[in-house]
């Protein structure tokens, strides 16, 4: 019981948590809200740009396949406000993303949540998920 | 799990639930404790709506996305307004001191298309345009590809703003952080518009602006046809006409409302008005939309080609 509903409110704060975040282009147009993801890998790029900042992961598969994503966050201003600064993430740096996968299939992702293996710290990344319909 | 079990889970369920809500609500009303501080004004007793010298302060806009929802109906209420009425809370209002500037946080209802928003008067052709907008999730949108936005929808798109009055040059400056980045001269000169070829069609539109008593009056025309009202795709044309009224009732709020009245899209004008949260600590950071979107060069139209990107 104790468990279930610490796992309740966890939820419910990160729906608020997450409600904050601003878009720039139609969410729902490119990602798929019922198709969530949570993948670890390495970071092996970052793009700290406008209007979306992304970053790419080498996620090894169970058959060790190694497979780059794409993962789309919010741009820098809306990160900074956030508590992110262009170094909080480094190439090579271990994380788990936890997001909705693109629509088509591709590699690419929208992020909500950046988890660093190094210090364990959750990130919001500001994701467009919940802003725009 | 036993009856008593499921009351006591049922129960604590539902005192969590409602104090989760209440944090909410205290984030989103961003009300500092205590009454609200007066209207800051000039030295010649002009409202400002900006800073007071020595302040830090932002105005942030919040993002609403479907404006059919803000549009007064006959009855003198909006849709958010009573959604928000029936919640127990008072007019829907932003937060004032979010983390990203950004405004109320929420997505707005709707995107059912025309036939579920009487309240506005579309023309025949607006309604489908704005059908085929809804039933493919505004992929379409004109901000989607970091064009400003024009209209209403600057005092709706994140981040945040502020207000510079320049009175002894006649002239407000309005400068967006959002929204492409992108600022506003309204011409308070007394001068009226172009006319003819002079008016030249851009997103903004030509604005000349008056005090109402404590309420600034923006009268805006000359409008190109490249933006939509909202994220939701109510359409407009270069016949549009906008007049906003801004007014800061206290410290904290500049309440806002736009009619528009575009008889190219529209039956008859209407009005739509929403409230914006101060941010006291916030100061204005740099976006430049056009950066690098991936967005714009991985969109395909409805046959599956590419739209600005190349052609595989």
């Amino acid at each position: 019981m104790k468990k279930t509903l610490a796992g309740i409110a966890a939820a419910s704060v990160f729906a608020l948590a997450t409600a904050t975040a601003i878009a720039h282009h139609s969410f729902s147009a490119e990602f798929d809200a019922d198709k969530p993801f949570i993948l670890k890998g390495t970071v092996t790029k970052i793009e700290w740009m406008n209007p979306h900042t992304y970053f790419y992961i080498d996620v090894t598969g169970t058959e060790g396949k190694v497979v780059n994503w794409g993962m789309e966050m919010g741009s820098p201003n809306g990160l900074m406000r956030q508590g992110w600064t262009r170094n909080t993430m480094k190439i090579g740096d271990v994380v788990t993303v936890e997001g909705s996968l693109a629509k088509d299939g591709s590699h690419i992702g929208n992020a909500r949540a950046v988890i660093l293996a190094s210090t364990g710290k959750r990130l919001f990344a500001a994701s467009s998920q919940g802003q725009t319909p | 799990m036993t009856k008593p079990t499921r009351i006591a889970f049922g129960a604590t369920l539902a005192i969590l639930f409602l104090v989760v809500l209440g944090v909410g609500a205290g984030q989103r009303g961003n009300a500092p404790a205590g009454a609200p501080e007066p209207t800051p004004r000039l030295a010649d007793g002009t409202p400002n709506l900006g800073r007071v010298p020595g302040e830090h302060g932002v105005w942030n806009v919040p993002y609403i996305t479907n404006m059919g929802e803000r549009v007064v109906r006959p009855d003198g209420t909006n849709v958010v307004e009573e959604r928000a009425a029936a919640r127990g809370r008072g007019a829907a209002r932003g937060r004032g001191d979010g983390p990203l500037g950004g405004g109320e946080g929420t997505t707005d209802g709707g995107r059912g298309g025309a036939k579920t928003e009487p309240q506005v008067p579309f023309l025949p052709w607006a309604a489908a345009i704005y059908n085929y907008n809804s039933a493919n999730q505004s992929k379409y949108d004109p901000e989607g590809y970091c064009l400003p936005p024009g209209g209403p929808r600057l005092m709706a798109t994140p981040y945040p703003m502020e207000i510079i009055q320049l009175p002894e040059q006649k002239r407000i400056i309005m400068i967006f952080e959002g929204a492409t980045h992108v600022w506003r001269e309204i011409l308070m000169d007394g001068r009226a518009h172009p006319e003819g070829d002079a008016l030249n069609p851009t997103y903004l539109g030509h604005s000349v602006g008056r005090w109402e008593g404590d309420t600034l009056v923006i009268d805006v025309v000359g409008f190109n046809e490249q933006t939509w009202l909202d994220y939701f795709g109510h359409p407009h044309t270069d016949q549009l006409h906008v007049v906003e009224r801004f007014s800061r009732p206290n410290k904290r709020t500049l309440h806002y409302e736009a009619v528009v009245d575009d008889p190219g899209a529209y039956a008859k004008p209407f009005t739509m008005r929403w409230d914006i949260p101060w941010n006291a600590t916030g100061e204005l950071t740099e976006y430049i939309c056009q950066e690098n979107n991936k967005y714009m060069w991985r969109l395909t139209d409805d046959l599956g080609q590419p739209l600005f990107g190349k052609k595989p």
